[in-house]
């Protein structure tokens, strides 16, 4: 065994024997394929069929004045949704140790709280905008440096930075409602073109643009590397580290701009905001349904994001309470799960 | 040979930096803010800032231990309320009312023991599931998020014990706390139950095949975890006499974030009681003495934020020293 | 030193490499020279400090003392981009693509093609160019759309290798390359590499297989201990010169073992099946005994002890153990009926690295140290001369495993059992991944668990190993016992032949 092992490497044979056993290897990743096929099929299909339930019932729900006021809606939740994406897809699917930033929704609270002081206290709103976009951007920096100088988990990290970020959003506004009013909010909070709110412009244009980088380029195909296998984008000479907190900076911004959204939708900044949190979350991991590969993708998070703002619209004109809606994402978000892990389950059987 | 030293010394400073932080913030707050060190205050901060959530914690403490999380907690204290409330106002003995309060609370572990163990979804998605369903749950059973009020003449006496009794002068609150802490302390790290699962939340797949039935301990810890979180559920329902649609997850982030404290003052960066008391103590002491230092009250949140993420900070900065050594 | 003619042939060079992992000294003085345009071979034990020179070449692990040189520069801070920036490029063990990658994807990771003139991909180029260079070395075509995740292992390997290609490297870095690939695809790596070397691409190859080696190298450098113990030329060198190198003690002092009169049964196999896995498996092991089985992997052998053991439910035949017929596929059960597995795959199934060396050994007999309340003292105890019984090196009984080595972790794996009690011990590849010294140890613990009375049933793919220690050796091929031996009347020849299916073709073919 250990002088000049006869030249049969025991492994080496192992995938000839095991095509012996198993012929047709396809067999296994034909499964997957299929299984992701009926998932993926599955999720668009219950859309399609919520917008058909939908449009039947309640005959306003399919008119285009109705749409884009659901997309206007969903804007703030969608910029929310689509930064955490960014960081899922960093930071691997592992919700514990992998990409998660609970401080996003609280960062939209203080960005849009600092925006409403800044233009309370007389500023323009090129100031305001900046301030806004800053406080984000400071805050994704210290999850960044949090994750990847402290090595605290995302988790944890970014769960003790929304404390400290909720707290700042306190004590700046004392718990009240900062009002804010501009040319530039008025504009943003308008209707636009075929009678579709700008906000719905505005969420439309943000996927765009960032499905275009994460999905389109170099970067992106990086950033799925680092998250999905960061050994792999190590060994393929990728700064993984730099990649994480590229990622956190990029939601802390996120936070920001939803901010500014914020302020324009509601004419202000408001308390409460921290209850977004956990809606986003499963916004933006219900998401992976839509995608081909079963991973999260920008468009898909959109898709969801869509779903739910959907969901609450037609509740709302069908008389609903529109409170079922965390019931029908709790039980949507255990139903896909369920059905991925069984499905895996039985391939590896 | 310095290499041991100094990182047995940074071990020692990542184990004592809770209880250092602990002991600075005690004595900052006992310098600065008028009325601190007083037993009635100190009293009120072991009712107000510590019972409930250390016991919320504890529980946190043992999914975290298993090698995962219970993000549905709070569901588990608003369905041990909504249980007790009901019973109580359909005229039910008041043991009988708490005794289902507490069958309430384990219902939710018992639907997370069947995602984690059964189906095998990983805990946070299963847990944050719940968390959404029992939300929606509650809006249903309230008629759409309605308090259930318990009327102030009809309440037993019995009822008001368990949040405002005393017995030897130690208020109920804390007695059932120490209880529960005591408890979960043996049971963690004195009994077979708590090492075997403390080693699959390390490492599952070398508890399965020692031949332990990994899935019934998973399970059996995820109903354990909304058992005791349900006590708290009966506790405050008892003390403010109305159970509030899912005002149970105002524990969560708390919760999760004293566990992980707490994980720093293991040796080994384990889960384990003590530390999850010292934490949920830290997070007490900081939330009172903000109060009393007549400092705005919205800088407490800033305040105990800083703390823990401090504490984290240098706790995981230390662990990775230590790993690289 | 002052002979700067002869370091400019060298185009990697390595000098009194110190490299420390916590207290362990992974390399202590090693040094390694491959001359531009060779073919250098690198060998050692498991342990002998290979891997961690790689990674120091790869600039995945930084030096504690000594010199990284490549082409004639020295780098002190030599990061994995700075390595492929200088044309070094690796093929490593553990396939580093990303699973829901397409080939295109993988393939270009970190050079993506772009449309001309935008920032966006070109993912049509990129699969019509991996398309060309799959078709041009390998004569492959896999579909573009498929997934690394779909591919076999061989496939995977090549498209790790075809990365590599891509960059059009200067020295190409092979680490254990065959271990995934079939006799067919493995000469088709060497086709690849001695192709490469004569278009002037600088080879290093680490392997296990010495045989390898002489066929394919210019140059071998043997490691042992952390050290360079000789750098040859492979002309007028025997794979057994270079074996004897990388060892230093005598084979045959290797199989302690003792001769044991064997008892009663105490398991018994018939017509044991699981469909699609193995069929027909019959045998009986009784006290004192030692058993072997071997089989390539997916022959069975794996799967039959997976089944004792419960962890998969067969589909025919029956088990009985001490004459009781066994129906529950659940380890729990069985190892109620004092049946021990230790697994292959040590550091995920055999031992939980983060817990200490007592929490290990007493995890599957916590029963017996609990009334209610663990009994730690009685705990303790039983670790501690268990420790001192099976030789465990550790800092103490409270050391988490992770700091003990391979083979130390081992025994502890394997006193997990001892606390338990157990009879009947399966034991799966003990000695993959062990040191020697350990290796010895453990035949010599395998022999004592006979002594004492217990069965012991040894999967290994080690053939030698399993002729040392076994009395009766079963081989599997292609899901059924094809062949039983008495270990001490065959030769490690004749139960290859069985093992890679040679006999079953003769029979077939006569």
């Amino acid at each position: 065994m250990l002088v000049d092992a006869p030249y049969i490497p025991a492994s080496a044979l192992e995938i000839e024997a095991q095509k012996a056993v198993e012929p047709g290897r396809p067999g296994p990743a034909f499964g997957r394929r299929l299984a992701t096929l009926a998932l993926r099929g599955g999720a668009l299909a219950v859309f399609v069929g919520v917008l058909v339930v939908f449009s039947v019932t309640a005959p306003f729900f399919l008119t285009i004045g109705n749409i884009g006021n659901v997309l206007g809606q969903s804007a703030i939740a969608g910029v929310l949704a689509i930064g955490l994406t960014i960081v899922i897809i960093a930071g691997g699917s592992n919700v514990v140790t992998g990409g998660i930033d609970l401080s996003l929704a609280a960062n939209m609270g203080l960005s849009a709280a600092v925006y409403a002081s800044l233009a309370q206290a007389g500023h323009g709103d090129g100031v305001a905008i900046a301030g806004a976009l800053g406080t984000g951007l400071a805050i994704g920096a210290v999850n960044a440096a949090a994750v990847t100088l402290a090595g605290i988990v995302p988790l944890l990290a970014t769960l003790a930075v929304m404390n400290v970020v909720a707290g700042l959003e306190l004590v700046l506004t004392q718990n009240t409602v900062v009002p804010a009013s501009s040319e530039f909010l008025s504009a943003l909070s308008a209707g636009g073109p075929f009678g579709i709110p700008v906000l719905a412009y505005v969420l439309l244009g943000f996927t765009l643009v960032v499905a275009a980088i994460v999905q389109y380029t170099p970067l992106g195909l990086r950033l799925y590397a680092v998250g999905a296998f960061p050994d792999a984008a190590r060994a393929a000479g990728l700064p993984v580290k730099s990649f994480v907190a590229g990622s956190f900076l990029t939601s802390g911004l996120c936070g920001g701009l939803a901010g500014i959204l914020s302020v324009s939708y509601l004419s202000g900044s408001t308390t409460g905001a921290g209850d977004m949190l956990l809606p986003v979350v499963v916004t933006a991991l219900l998401g992976t349904v839509f995608s081909r590969r079963l991973v999260p993708t920008v468009t898909g998070t959109l898709l969801s994001a869509l779903f739910v703002g959907f969901l609450i619209n037609g509740f709302q004109l069908l008389n609903i309470s529109s409170t079922l809606v965390s019931g029908v994402q709790g039980l949507l978000i255990l139903l896909v799960v369920s059905a991925t892990t069984l499905l895996g389950r039985k391939e590896n059987a | 040979m310095a290499t041991t030293a100094l990182s047995s010394f940074t071990r020692g400073v990542a184990r004592y930096a809770l209880v250092a932080a602990l002991a600075a913030v005690f004595a900052l707050f006992a310098a600065l803010a008028p009325g601190f060190l007083s037993g009635a205050n100190l009293l009120s901060v072991l009712v107000n800032n510590f019972a409930l959530l250390a016991i919320v914690a504890i529980a946190m403490t043992f999914a975290v231990s298993a090698g995962g999380i219970d993000l549905s907690v709070g569901t588990a204290v608003d369905f041990a309320s909504f249980a007790f409330v009901s019973l109580v106002l359909a005229g039910q003995p008041i043991a009988l009312a708490a005794l289902g309060g507490l069958a309430g609370g384990a219902l939710v572990g018992v639907f997370n023991a069947v995602l984690i163990a059964g189906i095998g979804i990983s805990p946070f998605l299963a847990t944050l599931g719940t968390l959404f369903v029992g939300r929606s749950a509650q809006q249903l059973l309230t008629n759409g998020g309605n308090p259930v009020y318990l009327p102030p003449a009809g309440v037993p006496e019995a009822f008001r014990f368990l949040g405002h009794g005393t017995v030897a002068g130690i208020p109920v609150p804390l007695l059932v706390t120490a209880l529960v802490v005591a408890g979960a302390w043996l049971v963690l790290s004195h009994t077979r139950f708590g090492r075997v699962t403390l080693a699959a939340g390390i490492q599952a797949s070398v508890v399965r095949y020692s031949g332990l039935r990994l899935s019934r301990i998973t399970a059996l810890t995820y109903v354990l975890v909304s058992t005791i979180a349900a006590v708290v559920g009966l506790i405050l329902t008892s003390t403010v006499t109305v159970y509030i649609p899912s005002s149970g997850n105002a524990f969560l982030l708390n919760a999760i974030g004293a566990t992980f404290i707490g994980t720093t003052f293991d040796p080994h960066g384990r889960p384990n009681v003590p530390g999850t008391v010292l934490g949920v103590l830290l997070l007490g002491v900081v939330a009172n003495g903000l109060l009393l230092s007549g400092l705005n009250f919205y800088w407490q949140q800033v305040g105990t934020g800083l703390l823990i993420f401090s504490v984290l900070a240098i706790g995981f900065a230390n662990r990775k020293a230590a790993a690289r050594a | 030193m002052a002979d700067t003619a002869g370091r400019g042939a060298a185009i990697v060079r390595l000098e009194n490499i110190v490299k420390r992992f916590g207290g362990a000294e992974a390399l202590s003085g090693a040094s390694l020279t491959v001359e531009r345009g060779s073919v250098h071979g690198l060998v050692g034990q498991n342990g002998a400090g290979k891997s961690t020179l790689i990674k120091l070449i790869a600039g995945l692990h930084r030096a504690d003392e000594g010199t990284v040189e490549i082409d004639g520069k020295v780098y002190d801070r030599l990061t994995p981009h700075l390595a492929e920036e200088l044309g070094i490029h690796f093929i490593h063990q553990d396939r580093l693509l990303v699973p829901t990658f397409t080939v295109g994807e993988a393939l270009f990771l970190g050079r993506e093609l772009r449309f001309p003139g935008t920032p966006f991909l070109d993912r049509a180029a990129m699969r019509r160019r991996s398309a060309e260079i799959l078709e041009r070395y390998f004569g492959l075509a896999l579909p573009h759309s498929a997934l690394i995740a779909d591919l076999s292992a061989a496939e995977k390997q090549i498209v790790q290798i075809t990365r590599a290609l891509i960059a059009s490297p200067k020295v190409l870095v092979f680490d254990e390359p065959t271990a995934a690939l079939v006799r067919r695809e493995a000469d088709l790596l060497f086709q690849l590499i001695r192709r490469l070397s004569a278009e002037g691409v600088t080879i290093l190859y680490i392997s296990h297989y010495l045989g390898e080696i002489v066929d394919l190298c210019d140059t071998v450098t043997v490691l042992r201990n952390g050290r360079d113990v000789a750098t040859l030329p492979v002309a007028g060198t025997s794979a057994a010169e270079i074996g004897a190198l990388m060892v230093n003690r005598d084979i045959g002092e290797l199989y302690p073992k003792p001769d044991v009169a064997p008892g009663e049964v105490v398991l018994e196999v018939e017509n044991l099946a699981l469909a699609g896995r193995f069929d027909a498996v019959s045998f009986t092991l009784r006290r004192g005994e030692v058993l072997g089985l071997t089989g390539l992997v997916g022959s069975g052998a794996k799967e039959v002890v997976r089944t004792l053991f419960g962890l998969d439910r067969p589909t025919g035949g029956t088990v009985s153990v001490k004459g009781e017929a066994v129906f529950s596929a659940d380890p729990a059960a069985a190892t109620d009926r004092r049946l021990a597995l230790v697994p292959e795959d040590r550091r995920r199934d055999g031992v939980a690295l983060d817990l200490s060396v007592t929490e290990n050994t007493t995890l599957a007999s916590l029963g017996r140290f609990s009334r209610g309340l663990i009994d730690r003292g009685a705990e303790r105890r039983q670790t501690e001369d268990l420790v001192k019984r099976l030789q465990i090196k550790t800092d103490g009984v409270d050391a988490l495993v992770k700091t003990l080595s391979g083979g130390n972790q081992q025994k502890v794996a394997i006193a997990k059992w001892l606390s338990r009690q157990s009879e009947i011990y399966l034991l799966d590849e003990p000695t993959v991944g062990v040191d020697i010294a350990a290796k010895v140890e453990i035949y010599r613990l395998i022999g004592e668990l006979a002594e004492r009375g217990a069965a012991v049933l040894v999967l290994s793919s080690d053939i030698e190993e399993l002729l040392g220690v076994t009395d009766r050796l079963l081989v599997f091929f292609r899901g059924r016992v094809t062949r039983q031996f008495i270990s001490s009347e065959t030769s490690p020849d004749q139960v290859l032949a069985d093992v890679t299916g040679a006999y079953e073709t003769l029979r077939h073919a006569g």
